[in-house]
């Protein structure tokens, strides 16, 4: 039994604020600031936004 | 520039740290990061892929068995709870768990921005990860089985699989600490979370399940938290961050709303893993756990709209490219079904509703509606952007890739949608008393027989897909030609090739 008190004592504890020290971390490196700078980071000076990168079917063909 | 510890700087490959492009902090070109994944990436899939395809014969063993029971019935170790079992196993932990694991790898290494780092460390974790599917599934079908659901592989493969699963979130906070790039996009909050999440799921549930087992309904308790926390913060996170990355890169255009995809993300995090106790509405449990995990389920109406107009908005005006591009019939099909899944989800959570669709086809038609229909397909969306890219070749038939996608769409709508609908009609029946249960089982045949016609559908889907992998990879051994068809557009091309021998 001592294990799973353990445990849920320890889950309690721990993942709240583990969560909360993630949140604040998010937010004191600024990672909320500039969402729509964060938005085009799939994107850089080689695939831009604006390229489709995926045109396969559908007679493409050269 | 992030700071890094000299061990963990040691960990990128040498060039990254004495030029070559890469140095630590500057951002590595995405083909030299392409071509770092391969070989992890390619065992994580190729061996969930052969987990898929013996998932899909059990899977159809157990279908037919539901209304042909004479069916392979001379084999003891192919009854029908072994096979089910088996089924549901090859597919959650050898083929769906291991395909996430890939997707994530390389989504890790591309968002970060660096070349895989300690690729020893993660082909050790496919290794282990492998052997504890195999002796688990094994020990389902020599009748070995728990009998917990969704745990029911025995204590001698679970701790491989434990093994497996710490050495993959080590890999991914490493990977983390060193990322070249300081921002996180949404769906590397997702990945981490899964990531972290899963071992502490895995590690908890056997504990209390398994090494030293809490009794009475605290056992399904532990249970259904640990079963639905599977889908709801391991599957569904993976899932949603590959949606958010593939959509816009496909596209070529950004998430609609930033904002949106943050709220998403935090709202998920807040509410699903309130939601296991709605599994057993109508069970032996104190009704205030039961209630709060309803009031939760409803609660996931914030993300899942949150997540539905985030893509929709994305789409909107580019819907002609679902013509062009596998990826994103495969995520656009994903991300509709996701927010189909979840309206499901929410009604069957309600206890009125749960008094008729509980015990019925209707719980295994949702269940594939969100396992296959959103998860599966947006897997199967994400492997046809990635494996041209680290293999660097094409894929060699358009053919196979829409027999692929037809094969699956028709196929799961074919279970799902029926499957639903008699898992109705077969409550409703179950429900009245004047109703002799003979007379419910049945009605339930000429359904069933449907669904084995589906899974026909979706196996041959299958297979096309696993033909046209098989046929990329024997041109890995090709030398390099020109694409015909081109995947990667303008410099992205021109990058990729220049790095060929
Ligand atoms: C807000 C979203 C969702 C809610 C509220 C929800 C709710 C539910 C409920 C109430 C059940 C139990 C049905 C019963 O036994 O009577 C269930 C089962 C299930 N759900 Fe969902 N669901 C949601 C989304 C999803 C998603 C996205 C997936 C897949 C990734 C999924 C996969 C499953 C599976 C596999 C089962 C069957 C579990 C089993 O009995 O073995 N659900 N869901
Ligand atoms: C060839 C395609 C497939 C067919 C024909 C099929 C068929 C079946 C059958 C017959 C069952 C047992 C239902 C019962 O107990 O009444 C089942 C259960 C299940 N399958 Fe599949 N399946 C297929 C593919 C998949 C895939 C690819 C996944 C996940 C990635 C999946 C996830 C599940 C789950 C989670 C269950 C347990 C449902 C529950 O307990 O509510 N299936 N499937």
């Amino acid at each position: 039994m001592s294990v799973i008190a353990f445990i849920l004592l320890g889950s309690v504890v721990l993942l709240p604020a583990a969560a909360l020290m993630a949140l604040r971390w998010a937010a004191s490196s600024g990672q909320f600031r500039c969402p729509d700078k964060a938005a085009l980071l799939p994107f850089d000076e080689v695939e831009p936004v604006g390229l489709e990168t995926d045109r396969i079917l559908g007679g493409n063909r050269r | 520039m992030i700071k890094q510890s000299q061990t963990l700087r040691a960990l990128l490959p040498g060039d990254a740290l004495t030029g070559g492009g890469t140095d630590v902090g500057n951002k590595a070109a995405l083909s030299e990061i392409d071509a770092s994944c391969r070989v992890p990436v390619l065992f994580f899939f190729l061996s969930g892929l052969a987990w898929l395809l013996a998932g899909t014969v059990l899977a159809l063993v157990a279908s037919i068995k539901l209304h042909t029971p004479g069916f392979l019935a001379s084999w003891e170790w192919l009854t029908f709870s072994n096979v089910r079992t088996a089924h549901l196993n090859t597919v959650i932990y050898g083929f769906a768990s291991q395909i996430s694991v890939g997707v994530t790898i390389w989504l890790m290494c591309r968002l970060c921005r660096i070349p895989l780092v300690a690729p020893g460390l993660i082909t050790v974790a496919n290794l282990f990860y492998n052997i504890g599917v195999t002796v688990g599934v094994g020990g389902i079908l020599i009748g070995d089985s728990t009998a917990i659901e969704w745990l029911e592989m025995p204590r001698y493969a679970t701790p491989i699989l434990f093994i497996s699963y710490a050495l993959i979130a080590v890999w991914t906070i490493v990977t983390f600490r060193l990322r070249a790039e300081r921002h996180l996009y949404v769906s590397q909050w997702y990945l981490l979370a899964a990531v972290l999440w899963f071992p502490w799921l895995y590690g908890t549930a056997q504990v209390m399940l398994l090494i030293e087992p809490v009794r009475g309904v605290v056992q399904a308790s532990v249970n259904w938290w640990f079963a639905h926390n599977v889908l709801g913060l391991w599957f569904t996170p993976i899932g949603l961050a590959s949606i958010y990355y593939f959509i816009p890169k496909v596209i070529g255009r950004p998430i609609h709303s930033y904002y949106l995809s943050v709220l998403g993300f935090w709202s998920l995090a807040l509410f699903y893993n309130w939601n296991g106790m709605h599994h057993l509405v109508g069970g032996p449990l104190p009704s205030w756990m039961i209630t709060v995990s309803i009031v939760a389920s409803v609660m996931m109406l914030i993300p899942v709209i949150t997540v539905a107009i985030n893509h929709h908005f994305t789409m909107l005006g580019h819907f002609g490219k679902l013509k062009y591009s596998p990826t994103l019939r495969f995520m656009v099909f994903g991300a509709v079904s996701y927010t189909l899944a979840s309206l499901q989800g929410v009604a069957s959570a309600l206890r009125s509703v749960s008094e008729v669709t509980h015990f019925t086809h209707h719980t295994i038609a949702h269940a594939h509606l969100g396992m296959y229909a959103f998860f599966t397909m947006v897997m199967f969306g994400a492997m046809y952007y990635i494996l041209p890219r680290i293999t660097q070749r094409e894929w060699p038939s358009n053919g196979l890739i829409s027999l692929h996608f037809w094969g699956v769409a028709l196929g799961i709508a074919l279970y799902v949608v029926p499957m639903s609908i008699m898992g109705f009609i077969q409550g409703t029946m179950l429900n009245d008393a004047a109703v002799r249960f003979l007379d419910v089982v049945q009605f339930t045949l000429p359904w069933l027989k449907l669904r084995t016609l589906a899974g026909l559908l979706l196996a041959a889907g299958h297979g096309a897909f696993v033909i046209n992998v098989g046929w990329l990879l024997v041109r890995m051994f090709e030398p390099y030609r020109k694409p015909v068809v081109r995947i990667l557009t303008g410099e992205a091309e021109t990058v990729a090739a220049a790095k060929l021998p």
